[in-house]
């Protein structure tokens, strides 16, 4: 094994245990608010580490580049959703907002 | 155990688990779903039928087919989807209802 | 060990199919829907099989998604006032006729599981054939791309996909029939929301880009017009939520224009295919590229165009009937 596929093995299980906690989070999480915490941005740093571990296991600077451009909208589009999501459920249940607790 | 295998078995599955979707769900978007689920698993046996003799490629026949069938299958449920929210607008039904 | 992928993933689908007819919820059963569409897609790169993936992760659990969760506004407002008159109806039909739901019950099941034994059965024996691969191989040059499965859909098998495109737009004429009086109208509230606008702007040129590579890239590779198309359409559809009704803005004879462009050309190919001396499609080899090129674009702007339209319109048909409402 050489040390590229370790450090891309290594990536790839910890983009991984970022996407588990990320889950763990939504599941076990108690009000919108912070289960949108939990996806957005565990998710999202899980994604980072398994795209720089597949760009680094294909190894040509093309191919990198159109992952990052995949790891960058999937970021814009994510952040924007969690925020009209967030806004959405202001606007509409503002004195319930613990309600999903029950 | 191979790869075609496995997937052409899941495609009956899924097929029944359309046609029972189609009989017992109640509402119209579960119905239109569950038309969708079987169009799936159709879709999926051709393909797993088509990796099964792959040379240096899948044959692409299948697969054009089923490309050809997807587009076709979300149309119609578009068109289902239509009419269900516009029986849904006129009378506020959301289900075929038998009584009465 | 890839074995252990195959059946994870095939469980999984399973298991979002059942679950998505099952749930109590409607929005339950919509996203769930939309997991499954995923996990179709996967299973259809493990089968190598990437033209299809991207076509189910764009159009049927992308585009029919959001059609889905479009019609959940017009069902779901309504879910909790309804809710106890439904279960009102129910008991009153359940204690009409008390004995008779579960005979075709059992009926139904013992049907079901016959056939899923007939299926299982029929699915396993099938006997092994050649299939196509080898012709599709060996006229792969004629044909004037390099994907064989490009070939086969805009060459091989165009008649198929030139009617495919004239079933888009009949599914579009049929839920115009169905839908409002007036086709297409500005948004009664359009979004406010700075950020949506900024991004929705930022996204169209990326899609716009996105688009073009696919189709441009089907010549090779995965990829080509219905994806294309897809992505094109998602950028009408992001425009006309963002508060710009790209099809109410435009004259109406430019949106017929943009309609009908995919299928017109396409028939007017092959009427001078056949003024030629050839067949329906039968393009001549030395322009075959040139020629499924501009058929691959022309069809992706007129499919993205319906699919725009049909969101479009099933997108107003919750404001259509206060204002039939309030005219009458």
């Amino acid at each position: 094994m050489t040390i590229t596929e370790l450090i891309t093995v290594i990536l790839l299980v910890v983009g991984c245990f970022f996407f588990l906690a990320g889950t763990l989070g939504v599941l076990r999480f108690p009000d919108l608010f912070s289960r949108l915490h939990a996806l957005t941005k565990a998710d999202n740093l899980g994604l980072g580490f398994i795209a720089a571990g597949i760009a680094l296991h294909i190894a040509s600077p093309w191919s990198a580049l159109k992952i990052f451009f995949i790891w960058l909208f999937t970021l814009l589009a994510s952040s924007t959703s969690c925020y009209l999501i967030a806004k959405f459920q202001r606007e509409q249940h503002k004195p319930q907002n613990g309600k999903e607790q029950e | 155990m191979e790869t075609y295998q496995i997937y052409s078995l899941t495609s009956a599955v899924l097929f029944v688990i359309g046609i029972g979707g189609v009989f017992m769900a109640r509402h119209f978007i579960k119905k239109i779903i569950a038309t969708i689920i079987m169009g799936g698993g159709v879709f999926l046996s051709l393909v797993s039928f088509a990796a099964r003799d792959a040379l240096a490629f899948a044959d692409p026949v299948p697969h054009a087919l089923v490309i050809t069938g997807i587009v076709v299958a979300v149309a119609s449920a578009a068109f289902a989807l239509a009419l269900a929210r516009r029986i849904y607008q006129l009378t506020g039904e959301e289900s075929f209802t038998i009584d009465k | 060990m890839s074995v252990l992928i195959d059946i994870i993933l095939a469980i999984l689908a399973i298991y979002l199919a059942l679950q998505s007819l099952l749930a109590p919820r409607l929005s339950q059963s919509v996203f769930l829907f939309f997991a499954f569409g995923l996990a179709l897609a996967l299973a259809w790169i493990r089968l190598g099989a990437v033209d299809v993936a991207i076509t189910e992760a764009a159009i049927a659990a992308g585009f029919l998604g959001a059609l889905f969760l479009d019609a959940l506004r017009d069902f779901s407002v309504s879910d909790t006032e309804k809710q106890e008159n439904t279960k009102a109806d129910q008991s009153l039909v359940s204690a009409k006729n008390t004995n008779s739901p579960w005979l075709p019950r059992l009926a139904l099941g013992l049907g079901l599981g016959l056939f899923l034994l007939i299926s299982l059965e029929a699915v396993w024996e099938i006997p092994s054939g050649g299939g196509l691969t080898e012709l599709a191989e060996a006229m792969l040059p004629a044909s004037g791309v390099e994907h064989p499965v490009t070939a086969v859909l805009l060459n091989y098998r165009a008649y198929d996909t030139w009617l495919e495109i004239g079933v888009i737009l009949m599914g579009l004429l049929a839920i115009f029939a169905v839908g409002g009086r007036e086709l297409y109208r500005k948004p009664v509230m359009a979004v406010q929301d700075p950020l949506l606008r900024q991004v929705i702007l930022f996204f169209t040129p990326v899609l716009f880009l996105f688009g073009a590579f696919l189709l441009y890239v089907g010549k090779t590779g995965p990829g080509g017009a219905f994806q294309a198309a897809v992505l094109w359409g998602a950028i009408g559809i992001l425009l006309h939520l963002g508060g710009w009704p790209v099809f109410a803005v435009i004259p109406r004879w430019l949106r017929q224009l943009l309609l009908t462009a995919g299928l017109g050309f396409f028939l007017l190919l092959g009427f001078l295919f056949i003024a030629g001396g050839n067949a329906l499609f039968e393009y001549p080899p030395a322009y075959a590229g040139f020629l499924i090129l501009i058929v691959e674009t022309l069809a992706a702007i007129s499919i993205a165009a319906a699919l725009t339209a049909i969101f479009a319109n099933l997108n107003q048909m919750k404001e259509t009937p206060n204002e039939t409402e309030t005219t009458t």
